[in-house]
Order: C-alpha cells, then structure tokens, then sequence
C-alpha cells in the first residue's frame, strides 16, 4: 500500500475518532490543526489505526510523531516489516 | 549567579557570547562543543560546584548504559529493554534520595528511634529537571531516536548552563545537532532574538513576578498549626494574594523560560517552548498543553501514553469495551482516562516537591483533566452541534479553566494542607469579607501573618491584578511576538510577530532596563527549588 492510499485511508478513521466530518487528512496535517486532537485523542487514533492497518505501535513511537505524513510513513515501515497484514485493502 | 543577577547578565553572559562568536573561524566547528562544555561547568563551579560533582557520575553511568543500548544487537530487545528499566530504576533512586530522603530518615528514625544520619546535605542544582532529561534520553536510545552518540555534545546536553537551573526539559536529537553543526558566520539575528528575550525575561521576573511577592507571602505563610487553624485570612484578602500567585508564579516561571531560550539563542542553539499563553487555555486539557510544555510532553510521552496504551490493550485482550467516542461506556472511561491521568498527575506532583499538599494538587488535576476529556467525548451525546457548542463554551470554559487552575495552586503553595485548607476557609469567607476584621484578633493580641495585609497595601495588588490578567488573556506572548524569527525550535506561534524596529528596540530595552533596575528585589527563581 502506497503513502497515498494510507493517508486516503486515514481519512474516515479521523473523522471517525474526532467526529469531524470535513477532516480531509493531508501529509501536512498537525494534531494542533483538528479539535480533540489531544494526547488522548492521539492514542485513541492510533489504537483504530492499529485496528484498520493490522500493525502494532511502540508507546515511544507514538509520542514521536508530527504530522499525518510522519503517521503515513510509520504505518508504511510498519507494513514492510510485516508484509502478511491482513487488515489492509 | 543564577540568571537573574547582574554577575551572569553583565559579566558572564556577555564574555562567553563575545568569546563564541569571535573563536577563529576554521577552529569553530570543532570549538563550540567544547567551548559550551567549558561554559557550562564555570557556570557550575560559580553556582555551585559540589552540585556538579554530584550530577556527574550518574550523568556518566547514563552515558555507559547508552552505549551498551547501542552496542546491543537489535534481536536481544530484552537485554535492551533491562538496561533501559535498569537506568530508569537508577535515575529515580537517584532524584528519590536528594529529594526524600531527608524525609524518609527522618520519619524512618522517628518510627524506629534510630539516629541514622544519611539525609544528603544539598539538592544538586537542577537535579529534578535534569533526571527527567536523562530519562528521556535513554528512553530515545531504546526506541531508536538516538542512533549516534558523542560524549562531548552529551555532556554539554547535561550541563548546558541556559536550562541548567530549572529546564527546559530537552531532547539529546534536539540539541546535538545544533552544536554539532557549524556556527553561523552572521550571528545578528541570534543575538537579537536573544538579548530581546533575556530583556522580557528579566523584566518579568525581576520587575513583575518579584514585585508580587508581598501580596503573596504573608498569606501563604499561615501557620499550619492546628491550634491556628481557625485564623483564616479573610474572602478579599485571600482571593487577592491566590490571583497576585497565579500571577507571580507565571511570570516568574515564564520569565526564567524567556531568560533560559534568549540565553541559548546568544550561541545560535533554539530550546523547546516551554510557555505559550497558558491563561488562554478554555480547557484544562489545553491549558496543560501551554504551561510547563516540556513536562508536559515529558509526562506524556513516558508516562501517560504508555499507561494508556497498555490499559486499552489489556481490555481489548478481554474483550471489554474501549473508548468509543460519545458511545463510550462508564467503565472504560475509568479504566482508560481516569487511572492515567490520575496516576501521572500524582506523579508530577511527587515530582514537584514532597509533602502530600502537592499529591492534593496532582489529584485537584487528575480529577479536573479526567472531568474535561469524559466530556469531550460524550459531548456529542447531549449537545450535537459543534458550532453553537464552541461560541456559549469557550468563553465559559476560558473562566472555568482559570478557576480551577488558581484553585489548585493553593495546594501548590501553601507549607501544607493544613495550611492549604485555612486558606479555602478564607476563600469562602469563613472568617469574615474584609481584611479589618483580622485587625481584631490583632486587637485581642493574636499576631497573624497576614495582618500586613491591610485594605491600603491590597489596593496596591489589586492595581497590579487590573494591568496583568487582561495582559494574560489578550496579549500575545513574548515567543508569538518575535515568531517571525523562529524564537524556538517548534510550535505554532503567532502568524504575524514583530517585525524589528527602532521602536521594537527602544520597548525592549525600557523592559530590559526595568527589569535590572528591580534586581536587588530578586529572590530565586520560584522553580528552582524543584
């Protein structure tokens, strides 16, 4: 899966995890930029993404990450490192 | 000599910027890490040379345990995974016996009618800030986010005198690679931004926070014995010293930020940002986000996400519910919001000082953030529409974070609860509205604290209060006022931002003059003594 079709498919997970209906994820995207974004936000995003994706985070790396494009390329790594997910389309 | 005093201001800190700068060129490069190390411990041996000798073996032991992280082969992630828990486990013995030790002997000798004498003679400079630097540190040697390492650019990680009092909190991948990198040949705009910070920082300080300290004091020195326990000072008094507290400690703790980044900025190096408007928060959640940020990342980062990880992780294993936006359930709430924040607002109240006033405030927090995230996510459930929720709540919830944040800091001043209780008594107006009925008990002969206190010096404070909460709610601050010159080394500041001008200067310099006009008033700084 290519970074753009991660980022394609984060967008209904944001909007999903922060009730916005117009999030539209862009590699530029801060948590600073969408309302509820928050330290607890950002885990609950990333536990729906480990759900979607079928990866699995660090605690460490979650608290890395600056933007959705850092959040594209980690979960793109993620899946290289582990090319048999099954939760990916 | 710390960053207040005319020594550092107008002896130290202009002879090492002059002498950075003016290192011959080709030799700079491989100056500056050196020249900063150097630096550093005459800042030290000046302040406090046995603090140094203190620090530095376990800030080498770290450097040792770092290395054999490294040097571990990435499949033996359980040999790396100990050495981390190892160093962790040595850097909280470490912080643990200067900070609670003396307590822990004296409650150990008086339980068991011992006399050991093990208390450690001084806290080392710093020390809490610079244990959590160090445990952040070998917490990115685990993870990866430190791949190289230089002795030389570590220890100047440890010991860079601009934070070495009282932060800001650092990452070794922030700071490395700016000393490593090669100086730049014009270094105006670093000296500008800051000798322009330095000048708001100490008047602040010096000329704002200093000045408060009358107002505060005498109030919060009430005596925590039980048979006082009935002399509250009175309503206006005690909310007037809170406000003149709220203000006093953000200035002084802010002001020391500017101080610390335009310090650091003299030699080209950006610190994180540490204060950003904390008093337009219109949640407590935000509010944590813009006081003390790199505690709070801190806090986060090593404590609050992993909890919370593990937790949802754990229900999920058991098949119970997770945190599910509005249809969230009671019991996932506690488990997953309320035991994190609970128990990493203890420990930041552990963390700033012993006594179990500051476990008070770390559980006033807990309860506050655990309150303000439950309600982000069920809000949806009883009030849909987000627009008209934002326009009635923010400005409600901009004077409902600043309550409950002066609230808390009542726990977060006083001596001890005890203490903190008789002031809530006063806040509430359990011993009568105006400062003169005090007078009376002073009439009857019983001498208070807070007797000082009368209407004609709390006119004074309440001038003072009229000038700076609005500053603190409407003013931009000063890091968003020179955002256009990258003030820190991230963070979304003020779109626009000053642009530099004669006038910008003459403004700047009047603050800087009033703020070394008003040394002599100077105390320590109010986080220091964490």
């Amino acid at each position: 899966m290519t970074n753009t079709l991660i980022i394609e498919k984060l967008t209904p997970i944001l909007r999903e995890v922060f009730y916005d209906d117009d999030i539209v994820a862009v590699p530029q995207m801060t948590a600073s930029q969408v309302n509820g974004w928050d330290s607890l936000g950002h885990v609950r995003l990333l536990v729906e993404i480990e759900r979607a994706f079928d990866v699995r985070f660090d605690a460490t790396e979650i608290s890395t990450l600056k933007s959705v494009g850092d959040l594209a390329d980690l979960i793109e790594r993620k899946r290289e490192a582990a090319p048999q997910g099954v939760g990916a389309s | 000599m710390p960053l207040n005093s005319i020594g550092f201001l107008f002896v130290f800190l202009p002879l090492c910027a002059v002498l950075f700068w003016h290192l011959p060129r080709p030799a700079r490069v491989s100056w500056a890490p050196g020249f900063l190390l150097a630096a550093s411990v005459c800042f030290y041996a000046v302040n406090s040379l046995a603090s140094l000798l203190i620090l530095l073996p376990s800030v080498i032991l770290d450097y040792g345990i770092a290395r054999l992280i490294l040097r571990a082969h990435p499949a033996r992630q359980g040999l790396r995974h100990s050495l981390l828990i190892a160093g962790v486990a040595l850097n909280i013995l470490f912080l643990g016996y200067f900070k609670f030790g003396a307590v822990v002997l004296a409650t150990v000798n008086q339980t068991l009618g011992t006399s050991f004498n093990a208390a450690p003679a001084i806290v080392p400079l710093g020390i809490s800030f610079l244990v959590l630097q160090k445990i952040a540190f070998l917490a990115d040697v685990r993870s990866g986010q430190v791949k190289d390492l230089s002795f030389l650019e570590y220890l100047v990680f440890a010991f860079f005198f601009p934070r070495a009092i009282a932060g800001p909190i650092i990452h070794y991948q922030e700071i490395a690679p700016q000393i490593r990198r090669p100086v730049e040949r014009d270094p105006r705009e670093h000296l500008m931004v800051g000798i322009c910070l330095i000048c708001i920082g100490v008047f602040k300080k010096s000329f704002v926070a200093d000045s408060l300290d009358k107002y505060v004091s005498p109030v919060f020195s009430t005596p925590s014995s039980s048979e006082l326990f009935d002399l509250y000072p009175t309503l206006i008094t005690s909310w007037i010293s809170l406000l003149c507290y709220a203000m006093q400690l953000y200035f002084d703790f802010s002001g020391y930020s500017d101080m610390a980044i335009g310090t650091a900025r003299l030699f080209g190096i950006r610190l994180p940002m540490n204060f950003n408007s904390p008093f337009k928060a219109t949640s407590i959640v935000e509010y944590w986000s813009r006081w003390h940020i790199t505690l709070t990342r801190f806090l986060t980062a090593y404590t609050y996400t992993p909890v919370v990880l593990f937790l949802t992780r754990r229900r999920m294993k058991k098949g119970a519910p997770v945190l599910q936006g509005k249809k969230s359930k009671a019991s996932a709430i506690l488990t997953i919001v309320a035991v994190p924040t609970f128990i990493t607002m203890i420990l930041s109240g552990l963390w700033h000082g012993v006594g179990w006033q500051f476990i008070c405030w770390g559980l006033l927090h807990g309860f506050y953030l655990t309150v303000n995230q439950a309600w982000k996510m069920l809000r949806p459930r009883f009030w849909p529409d987000k627009a008209s929720y934002e326009r009635v709540m923010k400005p409600v919830g901009l004077v409902v974070t600043f309550f409950a944040v002066i609230l808390a800091l009542v726990f977060f001043r006083a001596p001890s609860v005890t203490s903190a209780l008789s002031i809530y008594a006063g806040l509430v107006g359990a011993n009568g509205v105006f400062p003169e009925t005090v007078q009376l008990y002073h009439a009857a002969g019983v001498d208070t604290p807070w007797i000082v206190m009368n209407s004609k010096t709390l006119i004074g404070a309440v001038w003072w209060l009229v000038v700076l909460l609005p500053a603190v709610m409407l003013l931009p601050n000063s890091l968003a006022l020179l955002s256009r010159y990258q003030p820190v080394l991230e963070g979304e500041l003020w779109e626009g931002g000053l642009v530099a001008s004669r006038l910008a200067a003459i403004v700047v310099a009047v603050l800087g003059v009033l703020g070394v006009m008003t040394l002599n008033q100077g105390t320590g700084f109010l986080y220091g003594q964490f």
